[in-house]
């Protein structure tokens, strides 16, 4: 067979059903072979959406996604998706056609770097140099975007290599390697969990990431310890645990962060002190002991000095970990915090308030959804306001807060969980960042719902510039967005707009109803920013609401 | 303050951009590299000096998760530790 034949069969025998690309001159030989075979390709339409596609389709089952793009300009197009999977440790796996080997450093046509280009943006990557090597490299793509810290790999595949002639071996898929944690540091970890008076669990993506989400919450329920979870940990923890207290950081809930700040022990069970959780690093739980928990040694000391640092399986880890508790006044204080600082809905006039709508559209979803938000104010509310049953069906660019992720996103998680409702809520500014992907939708007739909070602005710049930058608005007024309708028509997506709360009702239904994909044109007032917010430079505890 | 590191690399196109585009992106600076190829078994070996003022350890860690580092270890400083990839 030939090498791109080969490429297929590879993909199959990890399991790949789905891949998401955009074809081109140096990647053709594969684009040949994916013609009769039983991968099925989604013609995406810019490499970024096919990137964003692969993540989403990624994050929402926990498995890898696929994407693929020709040499230079649809290399350099698929950069930014996979930057967005580093920095959110997700497994992809991206196949990059390249020009002949001959012709490799030559400034040829469509010739670019693809490998210097990636290292800043994958966790590894390769380019194939001999034929013989392309199986045993693709294979290890696949091994490596999944085991220990997932990420992003690319394999760069020039176009010799995909003509040439190679037999297909079948290939054993290795056993998964487990580390093995130190028992001395479990019972040190136990130890302080024993003597501690308020500790609180800070949960982050990890924990969903390692397929451990019901062992955090049978320890939870054994320790009944108070927790607060992350932007990629929402959704991990068991929404009726009694001692959750909520979303952390610089757009957390009040509760969250005064609980935090007060803990004397502080379980950072899958997460890495982002500065978007930790406020002032020096001031970030300045009373609390760490325990640190994680799959990636370099976390460890990175930011803030664990006492305790434990590397392992958390199916593993966390069940070993179990020790009884006596909290209970604080727990009280958690949840007379978390009572203190309720959200409230009730917003005064007839405008739309967003997140009272967004929270309305999370109790009317069918229980199994998947949400894709794009990034700003919006992000943030979904954040605060919906409720998620687990962190796959929440997508968010978290680590690398990607405009125009929100969409491609949905699109992959459409077509992994083909019979749940995939739901993105974007806003005016980052629907524009892959608007094309609408053809996309139009095309496999996809049953995407699209909610666009309609600011006429970009509206987390603008709140900043409004807070720290004297209401200097430098460019961020987009009050000229063209009509959102005709767009949508333009693409056979039915569409409406709603202007006051008194509709809000009627849209989230003929969102939810009507059959196939669906956009709803929210249109709130430019002036409504999100709260509470936590100053950049400040710490946790001086955030500040409205 | 200056670390030296002992490295075996596997022989890989772009590994030693990847050691070095590390140690830059992590805060360090690079001071001499040495690098000697060890044709037979497909190694090569490489002695990093390095300076910079954030923890050592945080460069080790970060170079020590290299898929291409098969052997890594800290020398100069008074704690070496050594890490098998
Ligand atoms: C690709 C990219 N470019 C720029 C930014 C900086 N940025 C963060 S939020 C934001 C505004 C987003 O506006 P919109 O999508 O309308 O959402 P809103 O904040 O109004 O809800 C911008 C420009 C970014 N995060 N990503």
């Amino acid at each position: 067979m030939t090498g791109a034949q080969l490429v297929l069969k590879v993909l199959q025998q990890h399991g790949i059903k789905h891949v998401f690309g955009y074809p081109g001159g140096a990647i053709m030989p594969i684009y040949d072979a994916l013609y009769d075979s039983e991968v099925e390709h989604f013609l995406c339409r810019h490499e970024q959406g096919a990137a964003f596609s692969a993540v989403g389709y990624a994050r929402s089952t926990n498995s890898v996604g696929v994407c693929m793009a020709t040499s230079g300009p649809g290399a350099t197009n698929l950069v930014t998706g996979l930057g967005d999977a580093l920095l959110d440790s997700i497994p992809v796996v991206a196949i990059t056609g390249q020009v002949f080997s001959s012709l490799m450093g030559t400034d040829a046509f469509q010739e670019m770097d693809v490998l210097g280009m990636s290292l800043a943006v994958t966790k590894h990557s390769f380019v194939v140099e001999d034929i013989s090597e392309l199986a045993s490299t693709l294979h290890q793509a696949f091994e490596l975007a999944q085991s220990g810290r997932p990420g992003p790999v690319l394999v760069d595949i020039p176009k010799d290599i995909q003509v040439g002639a190679v037999d297909f071996e079948p290939y054993p898929i290795p056993e998964k390697q487990i580390p093995v944690f130190e028992p001395d540091l479990v019972e040190q970890a136990k130890a302080l969990i024993a003597a501690a008076k308020k500790p609180i669990f800070y949960v982050g993506g990890g924990v969903g990431m390692a397929d451990s989400i019901e062992q955090l919450n049978a320890l939870l329920d054994y320790t009944q310890i108070p927790a607060a979870a992350t932007l990629k940990g929402l959704g991990t923890i068991d929404p009726s645990y009694p001692h959750y207290i909520g979303f952390m950081g610089m757009h957390g809930s009040k509760a969250t962060n005064m609980a935090v700040q007060e803990c004397d022990l502080l379980i950072c069970t899958g997460a890495r002190f982002d500065d978007r959780v930790t406020g002032k690093l020096d001031t970030f739980a300045p009373n609390a002991k760490v325990i640190h928990l994680d799959i990636d040694k370099a976390e460890f000391g990175k930011l803030r000095q664990p006492d305790v640092a434990i590397r392992g399986d958390f199916r593993e880890l966390l069940p070993a970990l179990a020790v009884k508790t006596d909290i209970a006044q604080w727990q009280a204080k958690c949840s007379a915090l978390k009572t203190e600082h309720a959200w409230r809905y009730d917003a005064p006039g007839e405008g739309i308030y967003a997140p009272a709508l967004l929270n309305q559209l999370s109790s009317k979803l069918p229980h199994d959804h998947v949400v894709s938000c794009d990034v700003g104010q919006h992000q943030m509310w979904v954040a605060q306001h919906m409720q998620f049953t687990s962190p796959r069906n929440h997508l968010t660019s978290g680590g690398a807060g990607t405009m125009g992720f929100g969409l491609p996103a949905a699109i992959g998680a459409q077509i992994a969980r083909p019979d749940t409702m995939s739901v993105v809520v974007s806003g005016d500014g980052s629907f524009m960042m892959n608007v094309q992907e609408l053809g996309t939708i139009k095309r496999f007739r996809l049953p995407i719902k699209i909610v666009l909070i309609d600011n006429q602005r970009l509206g987390m710049v603008k709140q900043w510039q409004e807070l720290f930058f004297e209401e200097r608005y430098s460019e961020t007024n987009l009050s000229d967005n063209p009509d959102f309708l005709t767009l949508a028509k333009a693409f056979d997506i039915p569409s409406k707009t709603i202007h006051s709360k008194f509709d809000v009702e009627a849209g989230i239904d003929a969102l939810i109803n009507t059959d196939g994909p669906f956009l709803l044109h929210v249109a709130i007032d430019e002036k409504e920013n999100v709260w509470p917010l936590v100053a950049p430079g400040k710490a946790n505890h001086e955030m500040i609401e409205g | 303050m200056s670390h030296t590191f002992n490295i075996i690399a596997k022989q890989q196109p772009a590994m030693l951009e990847r050691v070095l585009r590390v140690v830059r992106h992590r805060g360090f600076n690079l001071q001499s590299l040495n690098v000697a190829d060890c044709t037979e078994s497909g190694n090569v070996e490489i002695e990093l000096t390095v300076s910079g003022v954030r923890p050592i350890e945080t460069l080790q860690k970060q170079l020590d998760k290299l898929y291409d580092i098969a052997h890594l270890e800290l020398t100069s400083a008074a704690d070496a530790v050594a890490i098998r990839a």
